[in-house]
């Protein structure tokens, strides 16, 4: 796979038609927020969640990604496909067991090496979750990680070389230019 | 494997019948009975998976000494594949093959019998 764009939809619910974001190339979902759009790939890391999201009609063309310990019992739904081991994970202290399923959904991101990365709904109101972000952020050098966010701007990302932050209106600039060409 | 448009993702190793395995082919060219049993093995294999599978089965044409490896394109499929090994008098090897469609490797996972059914480990 080699486009651009990527977009990673966090963990919060999205108040933005998201089937228009794949015109600028895939798009990730975390877990079952926002199920009632269609994505290239979905991550989950619950029980809970992935029998939801694999009874429910709008990850039936998805491909649903899970840990291992996760994925082996649920191995035989053809739509399901384990994670790759992404690398660095002890140094982020990450475990793909127990972390959110939005920091797996930027794992994956980066691990299938798009420039940049849209993250819409993404929730960094959690120290944690934003640490871990800022931590992925300057071990890929190389992707630039766009916020959207409704107004005002958040400067939490401001500090990071490829961080960046942008409107929905910006975004959807983006997207109908993508649909044009 | 891919043919068709089809993404073949499960695979299976089925074995021959046990006077069937591990046979070299110059034993086999000595042994008719066995190369028939194993022709008889193959075309009882297609049968049955054109009853039990809804989707498409690949029967791998290359001669293992142990069994014939199965491609499977729906997970449903190689579950059903699997669990009714009692009802056809058969036996797989106990690893599931699984292509990971985001790194092209096969995986390799075991499969254990339990009195309630089947785990993946």
């Amino acid at each position: 796979m080699k486009s651009t764009y990527i977009t990673v939809i966090g963990s919060l619910p999205v108040n933005f038609d998201l089937d228009q974001a794949r015109h600028l190339g895939p798009v990730i979902a975390s877990a079952n927020t926002n199920k009632s759009n269609y994505f290239d790939y979905a991550t989950v890391n619950s029980e809970i969640n992935m029998q939801d999201m694999l009874n429910s009609p709008s990850f039936k063309n998805s491909t649903i990604l899970a840990p291992e310990m996760l994925y082996k019992k649920y191995i035989f739904f053809s739509n399901t496909c384990c994670l790759p081991e992404f690398p660095g994970l002890t140094s982020f202290d990450i475990d793909p067991n127990k972390c959110t399923p939005q920091t797996l959904s930027l794992l994956l991101a980066v691990y299938l090496r798009q420039t940049i990365i849209f993250l819409v709904g993404y929730d960094i109101s959690n120290p944690t979750e934003l640490t871990r972000l800022k931590s992925i952020a300057l071990a890929n050098p190389d992707c630039k990680f766009m916020y959207i966010t409704n107004p005002p701007r958040t400067y939490q990302l401001d500090d990071l070389p490829n961080g960046y932050c942008d409107n929905f209106i910006k975004f959807q600039e983006l997207i109908d230019n993508a649909k044009q060409k | 494997m891919q043919s068709k448009n089809k993404f073949y993702k499960y695979t299976l190793k089925l074995q021959w019948p046990a006077v069937c395995r591990n046979r070299s082919v110059e034993i086999l060219k000595d042994r008719p009975d066995l190369v028939d049993q194993i022709e008889k093995f193959r075309k009882k294999i297609d049968n049955v998976t054109k009853i039990i599978c809804r989707d498409s089965v690949q029967i791998d044409g290359n001669y293992l000494m142990s069994g014939v490896n199965l491609w499977f394109v729906s997970g449903q499929d190689a579950y059903e594949f699997i669990i009714r090994q009692p009802e056809f008098e058969w036996e797989i090897t106990h690893k599931l093959g699984v292509l990971n469609e985001l790194t092209n490797q096969l995986q390799r996972f075991d499969i254990l019998y339990t009195p309630t059914g089947i785990q993946i480990n």
